[in-house]
């Protein structure tokens, strides 16, 4: 059982604060990575693209599945291996995005449903 | 006053105009398939005779990075109004899955740094010249010259492997791919044929590079590099072989701006036609197959006929 001491109530209170500002900050990095998703990936992976090789996938639910649509395990490493070096016909946004770019991104991608 | 620059009240006539035309014109866009991106951005350069502007502009969410390109302007009046310097506020108008672009309702918003300039003209080697023997290194390390291909028919293009833009360098190597894919199928189309993809990038696009992307399109048969190579050269050739067909790039950021260019050459080893603009994937194997088969019969086919 829990007992309501000062030190208790101390570190409750700290404890919702730092999920607050975490709350927050995940929401801006999410709202960064839409405008970096609008700008990098929309085009591709919200087609059409009728003269693409092949029309890439689409990224809703991206870390709900156990993989990625290129049969990789679905974890965030993976996810940011594949923007940094491309993958088949993806293009490599190696040296493009900065390492808080791909943070905010995949802040984005994990919020797409 | 210039007759692009808007007032408070043309403006205000301009928006009741607009949503009374938007409301009419509702049904016709959504069977168009058309749509609008916001541009702003700095015109660098205007070339009446293609009515094109080309425009450093900002990030287009949605539809392309900030850079530096032309876009065509259908209106006359327009073209013949902006100057280099001019700052200007746009729609890029899209259709055909973006593969169509143009400019549309486009308002000089700052003109004070404008220059009167001559119209810029491409200076890239005319229809029947000889193709430039520039040395290339492909993706197995070779090199080669595009003169190496006599006998054959000859489609080249630019292209650099980190190109993110769908309607660019990935739509032109999709291409690229549905036609060696198509030449496959015939033994003699592939044997008369070849494609040649360069890169506006030596300095990424190394062999290794070039092998992987190249892979890609060719569904990892390695076979299919006899047909289609993808090559590099030093920055000093490339930029002499992008004048020599008409093509400007430059790097920015880690992101190359150029135009687009696709070049036929005949089996003589001579520029029959250019594709700068508007293209399908049907009619750039329509004329590599003609020239192919102009190339075996030795009559002149009808595209070096239309050409220039």
């Amino acid at each position: 059982m829990i007992r309501l001491s000062p030190s208790n109530c101390l570190a409750a209170a700290f404890t919702s604060l730092a999920l607050i500002l975490g709350g927050c900050s995940s929401s801006k990095s999410s709202q960064r990575g839409q405008e970096l998703f609008d700008l990098h990936c929309a085009a591709c992976h919200q087609g059409p693209t009728p003269d693409l090789k092949k029309q890439p996938p689409r990224l809703e639910h991206l870390f709900a599945a156990a993989q990625l649509p290129s049969g990789a395990p679905a974890t965030e490493a993976q996810v940011r291996k594949t923007i940094v070096e491309g993958l088949r016909t993806m293009p490599a946004f190696d040296k493009r995005l900065s390492e808080q770019e791909l943070d905010d991104l995949i802040a984005y991608l994990r919020t797409l449903k | 006053m210039n007759p692009l620059m808007t007032t408070r009240s043309t403006q205000i006539l301009q928006t009741v105009l607009a949503i009374a035309v938007g409301i009419a014109i509702v049904p016709a866009t959504a069977c168009t398939h058309t749509k609008k991106y916001p541009l702003r951005g700095l015109v660098l350069e205007k070339n009446v005779s293609t009515s094109e502007i080309t425009v450093k502009h900002e990030d287009i969410p949605g539809f392309m990075l900030a850079m530096t390109m032309p876009y065509k302007v259908k209106d006359a009046a327009v073209i013949a109004e902006l100057q280099p310097g001019d700052v200007i506020a746009a729609d890029v108008v899209t259709a055909n899955n973006g593969n169509d672009y143009w400019l549309e309702d486009v308002r000089i918003t700052d003109e004070s740094a404008r220059k009167i300039t001559k119209p810029v003209a491409v200076h890239r080697l005319d229809v029947g010249a000889q193709v430039p023997g520039i040395p290339l290194t492909n993706q197995d390390g070779t090199s080669f010259r595009l003169g190496d291909f006599k006998g054959k028919a000859l489609l080249v293009t630019f292209i650099y492997t980190r190109c993110p833009m769908p309607t660019f360098c990935p739509r032109l190597s999709g291409q690229f791919a549905k036609i060696h894919g198509d030449l496959s199928k015939t033994p003699d189309d592939l044997a008369k044929t070849h494609l040649v993809t360069i890169s506006f990038d030596p300095k990424y696009d190394t062999p290794p590079v070039l092998r992987k992307y190249g892979l890609a399109y060719l569904d990892d048969n390695s076979a299919g590099f006899s047909h289609w190579d993808f090559a590099s050269t030093n920055p000093s050739d490339l930029r002499k072989l992008a004048d020599a067909f008409g093509l400007e790039y430059f790097e920015e950021d880690n992101q190359i701006s150029h135009t687009m260019d696709i070049v036929l050459i005949s089996p003589a080893g001579k520029i029959v036609k250019y594709w700068a603009t508007e293209w399908t994937t049907a009619e750039l194997e329509d004329a590599l197959r003609e020239q192919a088969k102009a190339g075996k019969t030795g009559q002149q086919p009808q595209a070096q006929k239309r050409a220039g």
